[in-house]
């Protein structure tokens, strides 16, 4: 079920009615895992199965660390976790990319393989509740949680719809002891939360659907290379079209939990504002992020046992990161370009240490920061290398004799967007919409809000899946 | 979760490596949220009533929304019990001109409407000649420039069918019930980035201009549709049209390799049909082949680009189906009201459809004895 449709607006209605009721807390939590499988299952109902396994494994292996006394047992349990996860995102997720590649290189060595046909259907949400899943089995094998206290508040973490299809990826700890004790949402909650969910809907249907995907759509699927104009205005489209759809995905998410009574923590924080590359991280898709900081970055080593070692572990994390997000090498070389940028900065930050910039210089280097993200979405959003690289050409005004690609509007559209989501940016950078929102006249909320909700009304979205439902 | 005074910094896991993430706090800024809820949404419905009122005396009328979903629902009659069914493929011709009302009353049963608008009909063909639920009978309508160049504006349709979640089933269901019937700017041509967009924007150098195609069609649950009454009785916007239309009928001189590739078009439109045809007869489904009117610029058009011994003629001796080609029958050829020279006013829709069924159950009749 997407956030953008009449039926997950009449399923919502009917789910806080029903939570709104005065049944026991248990009763409502089931009501609230039922809900969820019912959002799973609306968008094909068999996949829900892997939802299950994915729950009743990390549920017994978790059990199993509590109870396992020999290390031994424990890895083996911890490991039981991470080869079912894993293993269902491999097959689903990464079947057919591993058969291809495998073929390319027997193919290489001169062994002609035709593989069978191998068409995958890719399980909405595998990533993200998987790596929902693991956190809470690696959680109690670091010894950093215990194991939830009764299956529902567990299931009801794996599962609760806000989160479940595209995040934010919620840690065990965050979720679970708030099933722990009875809520409900105040007036004052219900209310802001639906404030948010607007937003979020705003931040997708009318911002990343109606003004800015055309744009980045008619120059990375056209027949023909863009000129320097086209390719940016394309990429810039990009950079917002895939910031509004997904930090729009995730406000809605944190709304429409608010309006439950729960709270999830944020996923974005002004991105286009960050200074630096560990900045632009710590602000864009902060539970993935940290989730790989947490569970391979620091694993890997971390920056605890040298310079080389910490660099190989970063480009190790991005890059798994950058698979992480779809079955392509382009996605492995937006992650790549992303640890380099990292590693680059980071020898930047020791040759420069004593350096105070000054504002001017913050906002230049906040502007590089930018620029430089721009250039990885290239990558992220090519189909495959040679548009990349055709793109990226026409953005550095070598594709000479490019014909025109988009027309004035779509220009105009990006060019007014744009500029403003960067402004807001910096202007939030150190703020967060709460803090902000505390301190504009009631008046003007009240008629943004309405104008939003105008605005989404009469977008006519068709109800276009969030992009990071494929992850 | 307080109700707090919101505070301008607030933690995240990027802000804490390496721990057990502790329960997320997030706060309420102080406002009285309930009242600007309710602000907001009389904002909202006052803003939206006056869209909906704007449109509504530019002409419109609430109707469905032939879309994917739509069409997937029709669709799905034949595998839900209606295999026997006469079934409409073709593009906007065949989708706009025969009524389905005028045709149930003729022949005692409803036809399914699958013809898609600006949509080559062969996808459909193929899809019924390989479902075994199928065993009634097919109206294939032919409009030149579209089937024979194999051009699919929604060749999408089939497999949004073929994929449909529960999810988009009951999201039509509910907008067919809830919206669709009540609001008249619930229609593509009226979304905001659409109306933005034919604006008169300056071009730009090198880039070919274009107008959209406009609104021409209303439509029921069932797809029975029929022109919207503006293209009839809107001399502009019938003027507006026409220009739409046109803007296709002068292209440049095609270059000796684009010819080949136009034929070689053409043929692989005629040999897929052909072989569906193959397989529906070998099933006993009778399958007959309509080219209805048009008129004007754009049958000149048409004539000029497609002409009919080298595309009819060949596509109906190659595939051995019966074909009403509508100059060869009076009853057919004059008499019907084209404002935009492509589509039939509702009126003559309705006349024009009267005739055809009569050719149809007096020269072409099922061999099977049933009626078309």
């Amino acid at each position: 079920m997407v956030f953008n449709t009449l039926t997950f607006a009449a399923f919502f209605l009917f789910v806080v009615l029903l939570h709104s009721l005065p049944l026991g807390w248990k009763v409502r939590k089931v009501n609230l895992l039922l809900a969820s499988y019912v959002f799973y299952a609306a968008w094909n109902p068999p996949f829900i199965l892997l939802l299950w396994i994915s729950t009743v494994v990390d549920w017994y292996a978790a059990q199993g660390l509590v109870h396992a006394e020999r290390p031994g047992a424990r890895r083996a349990w911890m490991l039981l976790s991470v080869v079912a996860n894993l293993g269902m995102l491999l097959y689903f997720k990464y079947g057919t990319f591993l058969l291809h590649n495998f073929t390319v290189v027997m193919a290489a060595f001169g062994v002609h393989y035709q593989p069978p046909p191998f068409d995958i259907v890719l399980p909405v949400g595998i990533s993200f509740y998987t790596f929902a899943t693991m956190s809470y089995t690696l959680d109690v094998y670091l010894r950093r949680s215990l194991p939830a206290r009764n299956f529902l508040d567990y299931a009801l973490f794996v599962t609760f719809f806000p989160h479940l299809v595209a995040g934010p990826i919620m840690r065990p700890t965050e979720l679970v002891p708030q099933f722990e004790t009875p809520r409900r949402a105040s007036m004052q909650q219900l209310c802001f939360g639906l404030g948010l969910m607007t937003i979020g809907l705003f931040n997708k249907v009318v911002l990343a659907d109606t003004f800015l995907s055309g744009a980045a759509e008619r120059v990375y699927d056209a027949a023909g290379a863009p000129g320097f104009l086209d390719g940016w205005i394309g990429t810039l489209a990009f950079s917002g079209q895939i910031f509004c759809d997904f930090a729009g995905y995730s406000t809605t998410a944190i709304g429409a939990a608010l309006c439950l009574g729960f709270a999830m923590p944020d996923n974005f924080r002004f991105p286009y504002a960050a200074i630096g590359f560990s900045d632009f991280w710590r602000r864009w898709h902060i539970t993935l992020s940290s989730w790989l900081r947490d569970y391979l970055y620091i694993p890997l080593g971390g920056n605890r046992h040298g310079p080389l070692r910490m660099n190989l572990a970063l480009m190790g994390t991005m890059l798994l990161g950058g698979l992480w997000h779809g079955a392509n090498w382009t996605f492995v070389a937006w992650g790549g370009l992303h640890g380099i940028y990292l590693v680059a900065e980071r020898r930047i930050r020791a040759l420069f240490a004593g350096y105070q910039p000054g504002p001017l210089a913050l906002f230049g280097l906040g502007l590089l920061t930018y620029l430089l993200v721009n250039l990885t979405w290239v990558f992220f959003r090519a189909k495959d290398f040679s548009v990349g690289w055709q793109v990226l050409r026409g953005m550095l005004g070598l594709n000479g004799s490019a014909k025109p690609i988009l027309p004035t509007v779509f220009i105009a559209s990006v060019a007014v967007i744009m500029p403003l989501l960067v402004a807001v940016h910096w202007y939030m950078r150190d703020r967060t919409l709460e803090s902000a929102l505390a301190r504009v006249p009631p008046a003007v909320i009240a008629l943004v809000w309405g104008l939003m909700a105008f605005l989404i009304v009469i977008s006519q979205g068709a109800g276009n899946a969030f992009i990071y439902f494929q992850f | 979760m307080p109700s707090s005074t919101s505070s301008s910094r607030r933690l995240t896991a990027s802000d804490r490596p390496g721990v057990a993430q502790p329960v997320p706090v997030r706060d309420v800024p102080e406002h009285r949220w309930g009242l600007l809820l309710v602000i907001a949404l009389l904002l909202a419905v006052g803003l939206t009533g006056t869209w909906e009122w704007h449109w509504r005396h530019y002409g419109v009328v609430a109707s469905m929304r032939d879309d994917a979903e739509l069409w997937a629902r029709q669709r799905r009659r034949i595998d839900n019990g209606d295999g026997n069914a006469t079934v409409l493929i073709g593009a906007s011709r065949t989708f706009f001109d025969v009524q389905l009302p005028v045709w149930e009353r003729l022949s005692g049963k409803r036809p399914i409407q699958l013809a898609l608008v600006g949509t080559s009909p062969l996808f459909a063909l193929d899809d019924l000649a390989d479902d075994p639920n199928f065993k009634g009978r097919i109206l294939m309508g032919v409009a030149p420039d579209v089937f024979f160049s194999g051009y699919e504006y929604r060749g999408t349709f089939l497999r949004f069918f073929q994929k449909e979640s529960p999810s988009q089933r009951v999201g039509k269901w509910l907008s067919m019930h809830l919206v669709e019937p009540q609001l008249a700017f619930y229609d593509p041509d009226f979304a905001l980035f659409t109306v933005i967009r034919r604006q008169d924007w300056p071009q730009r150098s090198g880039l070919k201009g274009g107008l959209q195609v406009r609104k021409l069609s209303l439509s029921a649950a069932d797809r029975q549709s029929y022109m919207w009454s503006k293209v009839e009785n809107d001399s502009e916007y019938r003027a507006l049209t026409r220009r739409i239309w046109a803007q296709d009928f002068n292209p440049p001189a095609p270059t000796p390799a684009e010819l080949i590739d136009k034929e070689k078009t053409l043929y692989l439109q005629i040999a897929r049909a052909t072989a569906a045809i193959a397989r529906l007869r070998a099933r006993g489904v009778p399958v007959i082949i309509v080219r209805e009117p048009s008129t004007g610029e754009y049958l000149k058009f048409e004539t000029s680009n497609f002409p009919r011994a080298k595309a009819w003629d060949v596509l109906i001796a190659r595939t051995g189906a019966p074909g009403i080609y509508f100059e060869d029958y009076p009853a057919l050829r004059s008499g019907y009201e084209l404002p935009e020279w492509s589509h039939m006013t509702r009126a003559s829709a309705e006349r024009y459809t009267v005739e055809l069924y009569r050719i149809m159950e007096r020269d072409f009749p099922p061999a099977d004895g049933s009626r078309w």
